[in-house]
């Protein structure tokens, strides 16, 4: 040992170079387009020819929206009148409202923008940065805010406990607020203050303990605050337009996940009844026409429940979608599961981790982000897919739109409101589809 | 060669040195039809380090998957500390309690730092609070050679040092015996050295372990007993010199030709 020893002092060092930045090749805009567009003879030609189509084809189309198109008239025959081919926008505005809220009352739309508002105020901190315990962020407002949210869309007078966990929900948003703020500030979150004297009953759970008091305090004090704040109750066949389009594919979104996990779960378990159940309703479901379904839940599902229950159509076609959109979530999910190798079960065995522990901590979260892309654009073609609620004659944003067809000031305007619609789910299904790959992007480990 | 003359002088395999650590009795295995283990006994003694070596096929893998109860067996019964194993919760405690295993591609948790890959099981089966968790995990991460590696991902890192995370995570819920399936065999040559001292370590503090491994040099090295399989049979058990260096059976000879003339 001691020969090589030296032997080696005696060879000369061997120190790695620096590392050098990469190399990169910038042209500019002008030096891309001579590279790429313009590079010999041929493309030059080409170039000039796909132009040319592009131009022929778009010309017509931008004349059409734009060039063309009447903003301000009041009936279509005016449109008509001043603009024959053109677009006629005027149609879209008096509808907007319609298009937005349904049949909602236009003095109480406030509560929908409140309860969107209070939705969106909820899962902003997710996006923060110094925000902790997101989980539990995202889990609290998936279980509490469809109360509030249903409290304040719904209106009219509801059960104590109805009443309670809105105001909790409340609560709960207000003090994660603070505590960002705190946290922001540099301070201590509040329940931290409150330590050491909850440490006097448990010294364990103190922050716990400190949390759940500030909460059912801040609880009863808004529900004192609320207590003569009766709303106005708007029924369920009011609502429509994107408000009930975001409604119904919200909840059947955030649904599908969960029912997908435990179908797929359930698929690959080993006890048979749960297997076999979890097969036959993915398949029963899978293998009938979404409309079918929604058909079924406004017609069959009321045979199921006794005569003197009266069920909302919104519920049923809820409950249908989601049913619906967890069948297909399970594929997925079991897609993912699919992908994850024996060794990562082997090595929580070898842990000592059950089944559940196994699942929620080593396997689906790998799982879940090998299949992000498939799951989001399963999420997209359910947002779209839930136009089709407007077959069984829920005022969604679709019949909305083709509702202005038959207006009498505006009859026969079918291409302008499906235009706009359309323009307005490319927004968000665009928008969810640029999230998934900032999310691809930072779950990813292997980099 | 430092523990080797400690060593040397336990009896191998004798109860007089400790307690039996394990004791497999009469194990039979079957895939299907194909008859994997056939009649595997075999007791180790507590801080007894075995070598299982044999050609691939042989059922090597599969025995210590058995004993860790990653895989079912038809015959036969195996006991850790006294206490046989059955298929129930009970001894899924046990196991966890007293046995960690090492795998030939490490099967880190990938979505995972190298840091929560070691506290996970510390935190959720043992209960530790989760400081505590990060000190111990820090320290075993140290011992290994990789604390500043604590806040990357395995797919950051290389495979040797992959390997050394898992000898860590393992190390952290404190077993008694460990298990080493092939655990240098889908590295590269130069990180070989780098988990070989590791468990060389391991070995001389007095750690229960099985490897099987190609390592004929850590055999000679460490090994209190080594086991040659072949055809899922033990075919031959000693001492490492008389196994590697003067074995009975042509089968055996055969085999070290192999490996040695690599």
């Amino acid at each position: 040992m001691d020969n090589q020893g030296t032997q080696k002092n005696e060879l000369l060092k061997f120190v790695p170079r620096p590392n050098r930045p990469p190399i990169t090749i910038t042209y500019g805009p002008v030096g891309w387009l001579k590279k790429n567009l313009f590079g010999n003879i041929w493309n030059t030609l080409l170039t000039i020819a796909v132009f040319f189509l592009l131009f022929l084809l778009l010309k017509p189309f931008l004349e059409w929206t734009v060039l063309k198109a009447v903003w301000s008239a009041s009936t279509r025959r005016e449109c008509l009148e001043i603009s024959p081919d053109g677009a006629c926008w005027a149609g879209i505005f008096p509808w907007v409202n319609n298009l937005l809220y349904g049949l909602y009352p236009d003095n109480l739309q406030w509560r929908v923008n409140l309860g969107f508002g209070i939705g969106l105020l909820w899962f902003l901190p997710l996006a923060l940065k110094k925000v902790q315990q997101k989980m539990m962020i995202a889990l609290m407002g998936v279980l509490l805010f469809p109360f509030l949210a249903n409290y304040l869309f719904l209106g009219g007078d509801r059960s104590i406990f109805h009443y309670t966990i809105a105001c909790s929900a409340l609560a709960y948003l207000l003090i994660l607020y603070v505590n960002i703020g705190l946290t922001y500030l540099r301070c201590k979150r509040i329940e931290q203050y409150l330590e050491p004297f909850m440490a006097r009953f448990s010294p364990k759970n103190a922050t716990l303990l400190g949390h759940l008091t500030i909460w059912l305090i801040v609880t009863v004090l808004l529900a004192y605050i609320f207590r003569n704040q009766a709303l106005e109750h708007v029924s369920v066949d009011a609502w429509g337009g994107l408000f009930l389009t975001l409604i119904i594919s919200g909840v059947s979104i955030v649904m599908a996940l969960p029912i997908g996990i435990i179908l797929a779960l359930g698929r690959r378990s080993e006890m048979v009844i749960i297997k076999w159940f979890s097969i036959c309703t993915i398949e029963l479901v899978r293998s009938v026409p979404m409309i079918t379904v929604l058909f079924m839940s406004v017609t069959m599902l009321p045979l199921f429940f006794p005569n003197t229950m009266e069920l909302n159509k919104l519920a049923q076609v809820l409950v249908a979608v989601c049913l619906f959109a967890g069948a297909y979530m399970a594929e997925t999910v079991r897609g993912g599961l699919q992908a994850i190798s024996r060794g990562q079960y082997d090595a929580a065995k070898s842990m000592g981790l059950g089944y559940w522990p196994t699942m929620i901590l080593i396997i689906l979260p790998q799982a879940l982000r090998a299949m992000i892309p498939n799951i989001v654009t399963s999420f997209i073609s359910l947002f779209k897919d839930t136009t089709l609620v407007s077959i069984i004659g829920l005022f969604d944003i679709m019949l909305m739109a083709r509702n202005i067809a038959i207006d009498k000031n505006w009859l026969g305007l079918h291409a302008e409101p499906l235009v706009a619609i359309s323009i307005l789910f490319f927004v968000f299904c665009y928008t969810m589809s640029q999230y998934s790959q900032r999310l691809e992007k930072k779950l990813d480990t292997s980099r | 060669m430092r523990m080797d003359s400690k060593r040397n002088d336990i009896p191998p395999g004798d109860d007089k040195s400790g307690r039996t650590a394990i004791k497999v009795n009469g194990l039979n295995k079957w895939y299907d039809e194909f008859h994997v283990l056939k009649d595997i006994s075999l007791s180790v003694s507590e801080k007894e380090i075995i070598v299982i070596c044999g050609p691939s096929g042989s059922g090597k893998s599969t025995f210590i998957r058995c004993i860790n109860h990653l895989e079912p067996y038809q015959e036969g019964s195996i006991s850790i500390f006294g206490e046989q194993l059955a298929k129930n919760k009970k001894s899924a405690a046990l196991i966890r309690d007293t046995i960690g295993m090492l795998f030939q591609n490490f099967n880190l948790f990938p979505h995972l730092t190298i840091l929560e890959n070691c506290t996970l099981g510390p935190i959720w089966l043992r209960n530790i609070p989760e400081d505590q968790a990060i000190e111990q995990a820090t320290a075993l991460l140290d011992r290994v050679g990789i604390a500043k590696m604590a806040p990357k991902y395995p797919g950051q890192i290389s495979g040797g040092q992959q390997q050394r995370v898992a000898i860590a995570r393992s190390l952290a819920m404190e077993p008694k015996i460990m298990l080493f399936d092939e655990p240098t065999s889908a590295l590269d040559p130069e990180m070989i050295k780098e988990v070989l001292d590791v468990m060389i370590d391991l070995a001389g503090s007095g750690m229960t372990m099985i490897c099987v491994t190609h390592e004929m040099q850590f055999a000679h090295q460490v090994a209190d007993r080594v086991v040659f399989m072949a055809e899922g049979e033990i075919v031959e058990i000693g001492p490492p010199d008389q196994v590697l260096k003067n074995p009975e059976w042509d089968r055996t000879s055969q085999f070290l030709e192999h490996v040695l003339s690599h």
